[in-house]
């Protein structure tokens, strides 16, 4: 009787187990996808583009988690190193993805995928290269992140100011007069807010796109490598600029409130960044008076692209099928409109969005001289942007730098030197 | 009878509780062994991992990942942000343990003498919440009460007549907020383990003292102070290696989604995060961590010796 009942528990746990392996094994065999986003704006495109597929795709099942782009860049780097369950589509700035598929943590595109890549009615050059290493398409573009002064018209008029400034002296002269001080002196709404603190390479990011207007840039290439090439006139202008900024003119300090909310909350008259805030101000600050303007020189432009990586193949298929719909034109123009970010396909009519919304022009109406810079797909490039960045934030917050350009320049030298030896450890400092 | 007919039943006795000895020590060690297989797996083999890693390259990318030998720590002691994030870390952590001992003995003192209040239960519930509490919305609140511009902290300071300081932003302030919050975090855990110590001190000493004249200050300052010295210790050792683990204090009160959030107080922990999943240089973030490693076993040393110093006093 015992052994009988033995056997009976004994069957069930087996009936149990294999019914749970092939509830399992089907589980597996639908099309699950994840899309890993570091722009928790676009959530809703991709669930529009996920919505669209439906009907296509009966059984495929679009799983979106965005985070902030920081953590997602940890996490893409945890879970490409470590192996991957479920197909995922990754969305990442191109020289970030770079690293990964020089070490085969990433599959190129099936012929097909890279064929609409490839396709010169689709893309432009420049997209097409950022997608591709070696000639080989690894990511379909999707959107990039383009700079343009955003400025407070209504500020701009009480100031006097009829229009945006031309040059970077025109920044500085223009800043100190947007500044608007308490009765003790102290700037209490920035003239124009710059990116002084916080973590990360953005600070060394937006410092680079000042540099740029000086006509300097953070890296050059050299040779078959890189050297950094800040230490120089074009950099000590633009780290004069802001030390003056900060300490001298106090136009604008390290605890005002800054960027896109301050700009929405007219907390600041100006400031540089991308045209995600253009939607971003739309929800936060309908009434806000403001227009956009090109920068004296040219922009940052960082292309951002959809990969693919882990799963099935069946699911793998389905990925890059979303990443081709996530291109249909309708989804761009929804995503331009409704969330700012700038579409790279070609060929679609945006008119309907740069129309109405008029501070789109000066991310797509460009001078045929406008000079764009992108970031240089090696591996190092955060670990210099980051080291880079500390030491800027100590010199923006060092008022004995104030018209000492000896000492600011030291300050060059030594980042530059530390940019260096990172270059070389990692094989790549150019002579 | 011979004496060997009288030896023989107590050498069965003896057999059989060597036999009976020895199953007990076999079940102790059969019972014991998955917890030791537990602890080697979650415990000691990270640990050696971590010190096999720090004498590589290892590249969390790269499939070239050299031995380097003590390269790794050789670069360290040459980079300026490990150094800076090795004396914020300490000065946070001892900064955290000065802050924490007096403040929770003090609290603990008065909380346990006047446990006779009604209002007890929330004394001791209000001091020990913020050990409890979640670390990210606890210093989100904080980054709002330090906040330049909107903080209450600030207004409370104008409003009394001084001037409004740029907490999150200025080197030194910015490292004394993080204090503040760590503090705040391990004060309950320290008020909990200094009330443990009180309940047990002798009453007798206490009304010895009292009979001699002695007021409440001085039975603190003289005889609770001295006596609850292990107590101290123990909690001293505890802060000052939480401290030394410091990283989502520094990490929120310095991040923002946008602009201007605060200065980043480089720590350790935070350090090695970067090294390792932004800059994906695992080795070297390794050897970071063996270096943590280090001080806080020297701590500990450190502790058990005055412990054992006391008790051969």
């Amino acid at each position: 009787m015992g052994k009988l009942n033995f056997i009976g528990r004994m069957s069930t746990i087996v009936c149990l187990s294999a019914g749970i392996t092939v509830g399992g094994h089907v589980a597996a065999n639908a099309e699950d996808i994840v899309i890993w986003g570091g722009f928790p704006e676009l959530q809703g495109y991709y669930e529009r583009v996920a919505e669209s597929m439906k009907s296509t795709h009966p059984d495929l099942n679009v799983i979106v988690e965005p985070i902030g782009l920081r953590d997602h860049e940890k996490r893409v780097a945890l879970a490409l190193s470590s192996g991957l369950d479920e197909t995922t589509v990754f969305e990442l700035i191109g020289s970030t993805a770079n690293r990964y598929i020089v070490n085969d943590l990433l599959p190129s595109a099936p012929a097909n995928v890279a064929g609409f890549v490839n396709n010169a009615a689709n893309f432009e050059p420049f997209f097409q290269e950022v997608a591709a290493v070696d000639g080989k398409v690894y990511g379909v573009p999707i959107f990039r992140g383009q700079g343009a002064l955003f400025y407070n018209t209504d500020m701009f008029a009480a100031a006097g100011l009829d229009g945006p400034p031309k040059t970077m002296a025109e920044y500085t002269e223009y800043a100190k007069k947007l500044t608007q001080r308490d009765a003790s002196g102290n700037p209490t709404v920035s003239g124009w807010s710059l990116r002084l603190s916080g973590g990360g390479g953005g600070i060394a990011e937006k410092f680079w796109i000042n540099l740029h207007q000086f006509g300097g840039s953070l890296l050059e290439k050299a040779g078959d490598g890189y050297k950094a090439s800040y230490a120089n006139d074009a950099g000590l202008a633009a780290l004069r600029q802001y030390v003056e900024a900060v300490s001298g003119d106090k136009t604008v300090t390290v605890e005002m409130p800054a960027d896109a909310a301050a700009f929405q909350r007219e907390q600041t008259a100006m400031f540089i960044r991308e045209s995600w805030v253009i939607g971003d101000t739309a929800k936060k600050a309908p009434n806000l008076n403001y227009k956009t303007a090109l920068l004296p020189r040219g922009s940052i432009a960082l292309p951002v692209n959809l990969y693919v990586a882990g799963g099935s193949e069946k699911a793998q298929k389905a990925a890059w099928e979303f990443a081709i719909e996530a291109n249909k034109p309708e989804h761009l123009i929804w995503m331009l409109d409704n969330v700012g970010w700038l579409p790279n396909r070609s060929g679609v009519d945006y008119s309907s969005v740069t129309t109405a919304k008029p501070q789109f022009s000066a991310f797509v109406d460009l001078p045929d001289d406008y000079a764009f810079f992108t970031l240089p797909s090696i591996e190092p490039i955060n670990e210099i942007l980051t080291r880079f960045a500390a030491k800027l934030t100590e010199a923006y917050a060092d008022s004995s730098l104030v018209g000492n350009d000896a000492a600011m320049m030291a300050v060059l030298e030594e980042s530059a030197a530390e940019t260096n030896k990172i270059l070389d450890r990692a094989g790549i400092l150019g002579k | 009878m011979s004496s060997a007919l009288v030896a023989a039943p107590n050498s069965n006795l003896e057999g059989k509780d060597k036999v009976s000895r020895k199953k007990r020590f076999w079940f102790a060690i059969i019972a014991i062994l998955p917890t030791f297989a537990i602890f080697g797996w979650v415990r000691m083999f990270p640990i050696a991992e971590t010190l096999r890693l720090s004498l590589f390259e290892w590249n969390l990318l790269s499939r070239n990942k050299p031995f380097v030998g003590l390269e790794n720590f050789r670069e360290l002691f040459q980079d300026d942000q490990f150094l800076d994030a090795i004396i914020n870390t300490a000065a946070i952590a001892f900064g955290a343990m000065a802050v924490t001992i007096p403040v929770s003995m003090v609290l603990a003192a008065v909380i346990y003498h006047r446990t006779r209040s009604r209002f007890a239960g929330f004394y001791e519930t209000a001091v020990f919440i913020p050990h409890v509490v979640s670390l990210v919305p606890a210093a989100m609140a904080w980054k709002w009460v330090f906040d330049a511009k909107l903080g209450p902290l600030n207004r409370l300071i104008v409003a009394f007549g001084g001037e409004a300081q740029p907490w999150l932003f200025d080197p030194v302030l910015s490292v004394i907020c993080i204090i503040l919050l760590v503090s705040w975090q391990t004060l309950g855990y320290g008020v909990l383990i200094y009330l443990v110590g009180f309940r047990n001190l002798p009453k007798s000493v206490y009304e010895a003292a009292r009979l001699d004249g002695a007021n409440g200050v001085q039975s603190f300052f003289f005889m609770s102070v001295p006596l609850l010295k292990p107590i101290t210790l123990y909690v001293s050792v505890v802060t000052l290696i939480s401290g030394f683990n410091v990283y989502a204090q520094a990490f929120i009160l310095a991040s923002d989604t946008q602009g201007a959030p605060g200065r980043l107080v480089r720590v350790l922990v935070l350090d090695m995060l970067e090294n390792s999943f932004q800059n994906f240089r695992v080795g070297y973030a390794a050897a970071e961590a063996v270096i943590l490693l280090v001080i806080v076993l020297v701590l500990t040393g450190v502790q058990f010796g005055l412990l054992r110093q006391r008790g051969r006093k």
